[in-house]
Order: C-alpha cells, then structure tokens, then sequence
C-alpha cells in the first residue's frame, strides 16, 4: 500500500520525476566512475606488480626502477649473497639499456632489457620460446613492427650508437626466439629482451657485471618489509623498494587524480542529495492537503513518513540503477582518453570497476536518499491537521 | 641522432641540460676542507629535504658509494614553472659543466647546446625553423630541433590531462543541465496557482511565459556570477594547495575572461531553455486546473 501511494505520487508528474531520476542518474555515474578512478590506478599497477611475482626491487640506493640510468656493480657476488639469504626465493637480476638495429631506413632504438631468463617477470611470451642461448632475443610486437623482421631472423643489434662517427658500438648477430608482451612498458616502446651476460656485453666496460635492478623473491612467511630493510642495512648501495613502497610511491606522482576524483565523487554525492531533497520536498509541499486529509482518516504519522521517504528510495534507487550503467559506459570513454598518456603500459587502466567499493558508492547514494527524504516526510506527518485542512484541502 | 628509448629520458635529459640529477642519497654533509671546493646550486626542494643551506660544504657523487667530490653550495633555486616537471619529486643540482663531465667522466661531451637564434626575439616566428633546418643540414652526429617542436612532445602528457578535463566538463555540463532544468520545472510547478490565478484576471499566455521565462533568466544570470565567484575562489584554493604540495610556481587553474563569460553565456542559455520549457508547459494547462478546480 505504502509503495503503491508512493508510485503514485511520483507518476502523478511524470517530467519531473523523469527529469530527477536522470539527473540522479547522471551524478551516480560521476560518483562510480569517480570511485573506478580513486581506486582503478593503484589496484591496476599493483596488478602489474603482482603478477611479476617478485616483492621487492633493489635499485641503487635513492633511485626507482629505470627511472635513471644509474646501475650496481659487483651483480655476480651480490645475486649470491641475496640467493643465499634463507629468506629469499629467487633473485631476477636487470640490467636496462639502448640497443639499435640498422634498418633500411635508418637506425631503429629500442630499450633493452639484460634478464635472468630462469628469473624474470618482464614480460610474457606471446610466440616462440624463451631465451635459452647468449646470442638469443625476445622482442616486442612494437620492436618487429619498427624493424620489419620476423621470429627466427638473425638480426645484428647493437648496444651503443656513437653520433659523432655514426657508429655502432657493442653489436651482437642475435636470433629472434621469442616475441613478448613487456608488461611495465607501452604498448608501442620497442623493447627486447637478450641473457643477462649479453646486455653487460652489449655495453662495454661501463657495463660489466652491473645490473639496474634486482627482482626479489620472498618466501612465503617472511615479512618482505623486514627482508628489505635488512638488506638496505647490510648493502648500502642500495635501496630495496617493497610493493607497499612502490605503491606510495605511485600514489605521490598520481595523487592529483585520486584528489580529483574525491572532489567530484563529493560534488555528485551533494548533487544527488540536493536533487532528491528538492523533488521530495516540492512534491510534499503540493500535496500538504492531502497528507492533512490522510493523518485526518486515521492514517498513521509513520506510514506517511514511510510513504515520503520511500519516494526519497525509489527516486536514488532507480538513478543509481540507471547511473551504474551510465558509469561503466563513460569510465570506459574517460579511461580511453587515459590511456593515451605517453609510455602508460598498454593494458594499465585508470577505471577499474571493484563491485565492493562500487556497490557501496551507489549504497551511498541510495542513502542520500533516504536521508533526503527524512525531513520533508517529518515536516509533513507533524503537520497541525485541523490548520492544514482548513487553509489546503478545504480553500 | 637516432631517438633514444623513454626510460632513459631522464638520465639524457640531466646530461642535455647539464643540470644533472642526483638522488638524495648521493648526498651527505660532510666537514669543509681548506682545498676551495667548486660551487653548486640545489633546488630548495633539495635544500629543505636535506636541511641544507647556502655555504655549507656536501660531498658530490654520480653513483652511490663512490667518493665523489667535496662542493659548496653557492645558491639555492626555485623549481621552475615546467609542467612536465611536477609530478616528479626529484631534487636538482646545478653544476658547472666542466665540472660534471669531470665527475660523470664524459669528457669533453655535452647532451645538448641550446641556441639562440637571431630572428625570433623581434618577432621572426620562422627563425628557429630555419636555423634548425640550416643545422641539420650541415650537422654531423646531431639534429636540431625547434623549441616549438620539443615542447609539442614534451606537452603530450597535458594534452591527454587536457583531453580528460574536458570530458569531464562535458559531463558536468550534462549534468549541470539536467540539474537546472529540474530546478526551473520544480520552481514554476510550485507557481502554479499564481499562474492559473494570472491567467484567469485575463494575464495573455505570452506575457505569463515571457515573465516565467524572465524570472529564470535572471535565476541563471544570479547564479552564475555566485558560480563564477565561486569557481575563483575554488580556483585561488586549488593553485594555493597544490602549489604547496607539489613546490612549483605552476598555477594549476586559470579563471579567464574567456572562461567566465563562456559559463555565464551557457547557464543564460540553460536559463532560457528551461524556462521556456516549464513555462509553456504550464500555460497549455487550463487556468483552472491550475488553481486546483
């Protein structure tokens, strides 16, 4: 009964509560896709970092992965002592670099990447096997595009380029074994992957037995945090980032759009609430008369409220349903314009839909919509009844 | 010069600029010697990190663990107004080239010349182009580009921003609409008896409407200058929080003229619309049906 009064009262003004119900609709989709950003970036890079099944990266000491060139000598004695270590499983040694491939046009660049093929978690392989020999290469869809060669070419690849003389420097006759997805990397980089020992090769002197980064491994039941802090204090030279540092990290550099996204999931949030507010109340206000002429019959102040404060729901509820599928269709619009940004990974995403925190934004609203209710519903069952049908239903 | 890979952007870039970047770690306050050390400049980000002043004496290495070199720090700079800078929290140390080819063992090699070409401060927008192509033409083991050109692949991060921005004004918009059109609706529905009472003392349609339509003019015109007011002081909050969290001169929003007036003309014509619409809803309704009989 309390329902049906309720739909009534909102089909009696069908415009109006069309009208409401979408602009309902619009901020729940704001307030979802707003929560997909707040939390799609963080859970998407530590999907790539999980998935590289290695808890910490020691890079030399104050710098991030690649974010420089910076690398650490003495690699050998290093992966020993780490390996050694019984709280360790496996240690991914790295060394990262510029390799050049001559092409008939010119001079292709790409990044390269020296790896422990037994210990590695850069890329995937999408075709051919992985690296097995020293004069072996994976490559990226990117990198065969730009070069024009195919798996199972012999390919002369080069680990310096000298601008001056316009020479190679360090050059390797390599075979391609493997073509890779390279999971930290943009889908249009040019990347390849050769043994550990090739890449140091590759680079000279300057490169000897050093490595960018170390992929670590923790067993188990140890504490990767407690695992990097003992070796940050045992290896001064380095500095040993767990999966929560490198989280923060990524939260500083993309803290604007989590700051963003909290504002706008705000502003929707009020937007919401004043809408349902306004409808609820100006709807009441015309129908004063009538809620008088009810409470007068013997109707209950409770059911009356009831009855209000359902239409506060069902106003939330029907935008939020609507606004769920309105969110998924323009974070994915938005979340292609993100991944536009320059070197993101190609299957990095800014909206990830997370039913938890998703069904809880939208509860939120709904709510809202309660709370929008409450007061409009309160002011109508405390009415006086003999003074409200005097000046309403009976004028 | 073939283009190098993006990972190693940042370390080309120290060397193209010669104003290399050391990590935090590289540095470490050291007792001065008598030998007069060489003079650096830190970035007052640096300097506040570090609790690190002008005349104190740091040791200086380009890799950690090595000895590097004792040198005092002659000034302290403000970052720079670079968008391409602000999201990353990385410190800058100035020093005299000779002295970082010396320390980094680079020899007599530099990562980049800027060059300044004669045309372009009196107004010659072709210049740069046509000293890059001259460059270029007679250059061996470099290429020149055009400031224009380097800023373009510089940008690209703030064009996606950009791009991303926009979208969700178009969305705000959207709703901003809906919002104002319920609100008109809302406001002329609660008028109806007034209307119907209008209509019924021989009030014509069009005057009523042109009244409706008037009232929700001047509802938008109210509202948008508060907006507008608003948006400043949003904006002046923005540029104060974020200019502090980031220790950039960079001013993160703009309230332009251009902005404004395209605010206030969309919500007059949101005004207008809705109004218009609510309106002739109501006046196609029979005047007594609007009083309630």
């Amino acid at each position: 009964m309390i329902a049906r009064l309720a739909i009534a009262a909102l089909t009696r003004r069908r415009a109006r509560t069309a009208l409401t119900v979408a602009g309902v609709a619009v901020a729940a989709a704001m307030l979802l896709d707003m929560v997909m950003l707040g939390s799609g970036m963080r859970e998407s890079f530590r999907g790539f970092i999980d998935q590289q099944g290695f808890q910490l990266r020691l890079t030399p000491r104050g710098t991030m992965p690649f974010d420089s060139e910076a690398t650490v000598g003495g690699a050998t004695a290093l992966v020993a002592t780490l390996r050694a270590d019984p709280d360790i499983v496996r240690v991914g040694p790295v060394l990262g670099g510029k390799h050049f491939v001559a092409v008939d046009t010119g001079v292709v660049a790409g990044f390269l990447l020296g790896i422990d093929p037994a210990a590695q978690g850069d890329y995937r392989l999408e075709a051919g096997h992985d690296l097995a020999a020293a004069d072996e290469i994976v490559v990226s869809t990117a990198w065969l595009a730009a070069t024009g060669r195919a798996l199972g070419d012999t390919v002369r690849v080069a680990g310096g380029y000298d601008p001056q003389l316009r020479r190679a420097t360090g050059e390797r006759t390599l075979r391609i074994v493997g073509q890779g997805r390279f999971q930290m990397l943009a889908a249009s980089d040019r990347a390849a992957a050769v043994p550990l020992a090739t890449a140091q090769a590759m680079g000279g002197a300057d490169r000897a037995d050093r490595v960018s980064v170390l992929l670590v491994e923790t067993r188990g039941a140890a504490d990767a945090e407690a695992v990097a802090a003992r070796i940050e204090a045992s290896e001064a030279r380095l500095t040993a980032l767990s999966t929560e540092a490198a989280l923060k990290f990524v939260d500083e550099r993309l803290g604007y759009f989590r700051q963003l996204a909290f504002i706008l999931a705000s502003v929707s949030l009020a937007v919401g609430f004043l809408l349902v507010t306004t409808l609820v109340t100006v709807s009441v206000n015309e129908r004063i008369g009538e809620i008088a002429v009810m409470r007068a019959i013997g109707v209950a102040r409770a059911r009356i409220v009831s009855q209000i404060v359902l239409e506060g729901v069902a106003l939330s509820l029907a935008g939020a349903t609507l606004g769920l599928g309105l969110g998924l269709v323009t974070a994915r619009w938005l979340n292609g314009i993100l991944a536009t940004f320059p070197g993101l990974p190609a299957a990095f995403d800014f909206f990830r839909f997370e039913p938890g925190a998703a069904f809880r934004a939208l509860g939120l609203l709904v709510c809202c919509g309660i709370a929008a209710g409450v007061w409009p519903a309160w002011r109508a069952a405390t009415l006086p009844i003999a003074t409200t049908l005097r000046e309403e239903a009976v004028a | 010069m073939p283009p190098a890979p993006r990972p190693l952007l940042a370390g080309l870039l120290a060397g193209v600029l010669l104003l290399p970047t050391f990590r935090p770690a590289s540095v470490s306050a050291q007792v001065s010697t008598p030998a007069a050390p060489r003079t650096i400049a830190i970035d007052e980000r640096l300097a506040a990190a570090a609790g690190l002043a002008v005349g104190d004496t740091v040791r200086l290495a380009a890799t950690a663990g090595s000895p590097g070199d004792l040198v005092r720090i002659a000034a302290i700079t403000r970052r720079g107004a670079d968008p391409s800078e602000v999201a990353r929290n990385e410190f800058k140390v100035r020093l005299h080239l000779d002295h970082l080819q010396s320390l980094t063992g680079s020899g007599d090699r530099v990562g980049r010349f800027a060059v300044r070409s004669r045309g372009a401060p009196s107004g010659d927008a072709a210049a740069p182009d046509r000293v890059a192509a001259a460059i270029n033409q007679s250059a061996f083991g470099f290429r020149a580009y055009p400031a224009s050109a380097v800023a373009v692949e510089t940008s690209s991060t703030f064009r996606v921003v950009n791009r991303f921005h926009r979208a969700i004004g178009v969305i705000t918009i959207v709703a901003s609409a809906i919002f104002l059109l319920c609100i008109t609706l809302l406001k002329v529905d609660e008028r109806r008896r007034d209307v119907g009472a209008l209509r019924l003392i021989g009030c014509a349609r069009a005057t009523v409407l042109r009244a409706i339509v008037l009232e929700a003019t001047l509802v938008a015109l109210i509202g948008s200058i508060l907006g507008a007011a608003l948006g400043w002081a949003a904006s002046a909050i923005v540029n104060w929080y974020y200019q502090g969290v980031y220790q950039t001169p960079l001013r993160f929003t703009l309230v332009t003229p251009g902005i404004v007036g395209f605010a206030v003309a969309l919500s007059l014509v949101l005004g207008v619309v809705s109004g218009i619409l609510a309106g002739r809803r109501l006046v196609r309704t029979a005047p007594l049906e609007l009083v309630g009989r």
